[in-house]
């Protein structure tokens, strides 16, 4: 048992975004937050209610003809939705609520990922995307929401970058991938730890597809293609005046 | 599993036999290379590796800049109401209803609300405490976490002092805008309390409100049956003589040079204290 009364070391199933269908373990996080069970959860993502979307708001580049830039742009688009998950969660007060151990590894996560995106952005320039739109839905605002889908998604984040690091080239950035893959390698077992699962799932990790990784994100709703509309142009206002 | 003992020397047997063959192997390359009668042969592999020999790791291309923490301080959060939802007392599905929202304000922009704090039911289902557009004004209610979308932060704050006739724009704690206001009369009074900035309105054709009106959650509490509801709003003029003064039904008139340069630094969701 730990600080948190948890059992550490148990042997979970893989729990990443990829596996979704499969295990169901953040969507019913997800449920959860909102009360509703995981069929009912479900039904209103097939309705359309949950704004699929991938990650960049646009179909992932073909496997094969993907460039350097578009690979550095999808990690953006990665970085930018955990930067905005973890900043969220210590912003609505969820980190304040958990114990010393868990706040620590919250905030050094979230640390990390706000200075990837800065780096990314830095590096791409002109060519990075814009950060799109998220609404955890909950998920950031209790902290066994927030530790299990941390868990999935640095467990995504590892197979994402496992799978696009062998198509960098240029070997400078090559090696600037490698610094990532290891740094995310590291989160996930960190997650993994502190959720309660073992910190290593597999022998060897396996790399996702783009499509994979996309189709994943867009499972979960994370991102948001209904942008609040708060500004109106040509409509007169109704204010006393 | 750890080998016996036994198993352990014969191991060790065999690897010291590997080596010596090795060994005698590599003696009698290089007797053979002494051979004039046999063509030199290329260096057999070392076993040792020269580590001097290897290249240096290659420089990352990048290296992320030192992580900071986050900085909270002064910053608000709001979330726009995605489904018509009952506002409630409290966290709870059998709470009285205190007001119910709609997903669009009266100007057709999408209606948002002021998230204050959060707590899960017994059921845990999730809800969230919103500052409401609503009457009696400063209310505060209950919505389900499911019914609003993704939360959206601001860093501004605005403070509009009546009796001053004056607002004052910070960000971060740091005032970075003031200007004179018209204020409500002694009949029709700017409500005091704690609001927010609902929507932002331009190219409009009425120059009575200048080229800019945010709305406000405020609400005149005397002006009740004002088309769309007499919320209040903060917005230019065509009369800017009348600034600073009691002049208004309630709402809260800047000249139009300042009504635009507050456009350009208060986003929308900005909270505002009206004292």
């Amino acid at each position: 048992m730990n600080g948190c009364g948890e059992r550490e070391e148990r042997i979970e199933p893989e729990l990443t975004l990829g596996e979704l269908d499969r295990d169901g373990a953040l969507t019913e996080a997800i449920a959860e937050t909102h009360g509703e069970s995981r069929a009912e959860f479900l039904r209103k993502l097939a309705l359309g209610s949950g704004a699929l979307v991938g990650v960049l708001a646009a179909p992932p580049p073909a496997e094969a003809q993907v460039s350097e830039v578009a690979i550095l742009n999808y990690g953006l688009g990665f970085e930018y939705l955990q930067s905005t998950f973890y900043t969220e969660t210590e912003r609505v007060g969820t980190v304040a609520r958990m114990d010393e151990r868990r706040a620590t590894w919250a905030r050094t996560l979230g640390a990390h990922e706000r200075a990837h995106v800065a780096i990314l952005r830095q590096v791409l320039g002109e060519r990075a995307i814009k950060k799109p739109s998220f609404n955890f839905g909950g998920a950031t605002e209790t902290p066994n929401s927030f530790t299990r889908t941390a868990v999935a998604m640095e467990d995504l984040t590892v197979a994402l970058l496992t799978g696009q690091t062998p198509r960098v080239r240029t070997p400078a950035l090559l090696a600037a991938f490698f610094t990532l893959l290891t740094v995310e390698a590291r989160h996930a077992a960190w997650a993994r730890r502190i959720a309660g699962f073992q910190p290593v799932g597999a022998p060897l990790d396996q790399p996702k597809t783009l499509a994979q990784v996309d189709r994943a994100v867009a499972s979960t709703g994370f991102v948001s293609t209904l942008l609040p509309r708060t500004t109106a142009a040509g409509r007169s206002p109704r204010f006393t005046g | 599993m750890t080998p016996r003992p036994k198993q352990r020397r014969r191991r060790i047997r065999a690897f010291v036999v590997a080596a010596a063959a090795t060994g005698i192997a590599a003696a009698g390359v290089a007797a053979l290379a002494d051979s004039p009668a046999v063509a030199p042969s290329p260096p057999p592999p070392r076993a040792d590796v020269d580590a001097q020999a290897l290249p240096d790791p290659v420089a990352p291309a990048f290296t992320p800049p030192k992580p900071r923490s986050l900085r909270s301080d002064g910053v608000a959060t709001w979330a726009p109401v995605r489904r018509t939802v009952p506002a409630r007392l409290r966290p709870e599905v059998a709470a009285p209803v205190v007001a119910t929202l709609m997903t669009k304000t009266p100007e057709e922009t999408d209606n948002i609300v002021l998230v204050q704090g959060r707590e899960a039911d017994q059921d845990g289902r999730l809800w969230v405490k919103v500052r409401i557009p609503a009457l009696p004004n400063n209310v505060t209610a209950w919505v389900e976490r499911s019914a609003l979308g993704g939360y959206t932060v601001v860093r501004t704050r605005l403070e509009i002092d009546v009796e001053a006739m004056t607002l004052t724009l910070y960000r971060a704690g740091r005032a970075i805008f003031e200007a004179p206001v018209g204020v409500g009369t002694a009949a029709w009074p700017t409500p005091k309390g704690d609001f927010y900035v609902r929507n932002k309105l331009t190219r409009f054709a009425s120059p009575f409100y200048g080229p800019v009106a945010f709305g406000t959650s405020a609400r005149s509490r005397v002006l009740t049956d004002w088309p769309g509801g007499g919320f209040v709003g903060i917005h230019g003029t065509n009369a800017p003589e009348l600034l600073p003064g009691r002049v208004s039904h309630g709402c809260v008139r800047l000249r139009n040079d300042d009504i635009v340069r507050l456009a350009e630094l208060m986003p929308v969701g900005t909270p505002v204290t009206i004292t």
